[in-house]
């Protein structure tokens, strides 16, 4: 089985992922492969599990200490960052996603962002920039959608727009209510006022419109 | 609708921005960028997982011994929790900037230190207010009204520019929100907004701007304006 996270998973389980747009064509669906580290902040995040975190130290704290001692060049501030980053990941394990990528990516983004304000205090540069300004979701503070599909939508809106700018008044209105504001057809019939079969037979001619405009015009 | 950023960081650029190793006022106007750019994003996410790869295979022997087991005792204990909740202060925050008659919304990245700007300074169509950075790097913030010049100037050192908002041209191109402007000293450049709104920008100075031209020179106190 794909190991995403170079590591040896004992236990892997593989799940689909939600994805569904009325717009874009998925690729065949994503799936997220969890393997051993990544189960285990699952269950520490739920059960607190202190033995089952007592594994998970014992493999990242001596790897978190090389890499720190890379960065840092000194053995007494790795081992600060090493506690520091092993404490977030003890609190913090109910804000691990693993479809959002592994165990060991989200721990090292911890530690980055340790490091990086640990530096910053050293240098008592305290009104100043912090990691939270800079990495948003190093520990995923807050939930957005796919990047890569927010990505597919955005090049498909800068491709449609112009064409969209061109609908008749009446059809770009309940378009723009539908997919923009994500009214439902009847909140769109009521707003405007205009039967419920309008609303759906403007958004299909528009609908039609967009893709003669996108695609050239049916043979 | 959609704007899709042209002007990107160069992948070294983000590499070192996603390590952390990047200056921190640079990595700021990286980080406004990606709160701009999906694709840019997806990239930061892909040089994560690979460096968190890395970070998993290093070789170390698994820990052991009384100083890790010290380690682990104290993260595990009660009190490590109160410590860590006691040291967060509230934080104010700014989602919009506010110049003369002007509200433009901010990415979230700056949105902590545009609450803590100094005072906008005003010359002519331009505004500029600094935001708190260390010593080496000056970062502010610059509204250039509509149909305004920036005079023509040079820089000794690197000038990054992010449109926040509005768009601007120079001889290299046009720029909208989102797009990065990277400056040699090599260049020289005239940045103009022809259009009607307001152009707002993200700014770093790497060393005092030098003026080039005419009566411009003459103002050369102005390069403290800018710096």
């Amino acid at each position: 089985m794909l190991d995403r996270c170079g590591l040896t998973s004992h236990h892997a389980v593989e799940f689909p992922l939600q994805g569904s747009s009325m717009i874009v064509q998925q690729d065949p669906t994503p799936t997220v492969v969890l393997g051993q580290w990544e189960e285990a902040l699952n269950v520490i995040a739920i059960h607190r599990d202190k033995q089952l975190y007592a594994e998970l130290f014992k493999y990242f704290a001596p790897r978190l200490r090389a890499f720190g001692i890379k960065m840092f060049g000194n053995e007494q501030q790795a081992m600060e960052m090493v506690q520091d980053t092993m404490l977030n990941v003890w609190q913090k394990a109910a804000l691990f996603d693993a479809s959002r990528g592994c165990a060991s990516t989200w721990i090292f983004t911890i530690a980055r962002n340790v490091r990086f304000d640990m530096l910053r205090k050293k240098q008592s540069r305290k009104d100043d920039i912090s990691a939270d300004d800079l990495w948003s979701d190093g520990d995923y503070p807050e939930q957005e959608g796919s990047h890569s599909q927010q990505w597919d939508l955005y090049l498909i809106a800068e491709k449609i727009a112009p064409h969209f700018h061109a609908l008749p008044p009446a059809q770009r209105l309940v378009m723009e209510k539908v997919y923009l504001d994500e009214l439902s057809h009847q909140e769109v019939s009521e707003q405007l006022s205009i039967p419920l079969g309008t609303v759906k037979s403007r958004i299909r001619l528009a609908l039609d419109r967009l893709r003669e405009a996108i695609d050239g015009p049916r043979s | 609708m959609a704007h899709a950023v042209k002007f990107h960081p160069s992948l070294s650029l983000l590499e070192q921005y996603t390590e952390g190793t990047l200056a921190a006022e640079l990595s700021l106007v990286v980080a406004a960028h990606l709160d701009f750019c999906p694709h840019c994003q997806q990239l930061r996410h892909d040089i994560e997982a690979d460096i968190g790869c890395q970070l998993a295979q290093q070789k170390a022997v698994n820990a052991d011994g009384a100083e890790w087991q010290q380690m682990l005792q104290q993260i595990l204990s009660p009190d490590a929790s109160q410590v860590t909740a006691a040291t967060t202060a509230p934080e104010t925050f700014a989602t919009h900037i506010e110049q003369g008659q002007h509200r433009i919304e901010i990415p979230r990245s700056l949105q902590r230190l545009a609450a803590k700007r100094k005072k906008w300074l005003q010359l002519g169509g331009i505004a500029t207010a600094k935001l708190p950075s260390g010593d080496d790097n000056h970062l502010s913030l610059l509204l250039i009204e509509s149909n305004t010049e920036v005079p023509l100037h040079t820089h000794k050192g690197l000038e990054i520019t992010l449109v926040l908002a509005g768009e601007m041209v120079d001889e290299m191109g046009k720029y909208a929100a989102g797009d990065l402007i990277i400056n040699t000293p090599d260049h020289t450049h005239t940045p103009k907004n022809i259009s009607n709104e307001p152009c707002l920008c993200l700014s770093v100075l790497t060393a005092p701007l030098e003026f080039k031209q005419g009566l411009t020179r003459l103002l050369n106190p102005l390069q403290r304006f800018f710096y």
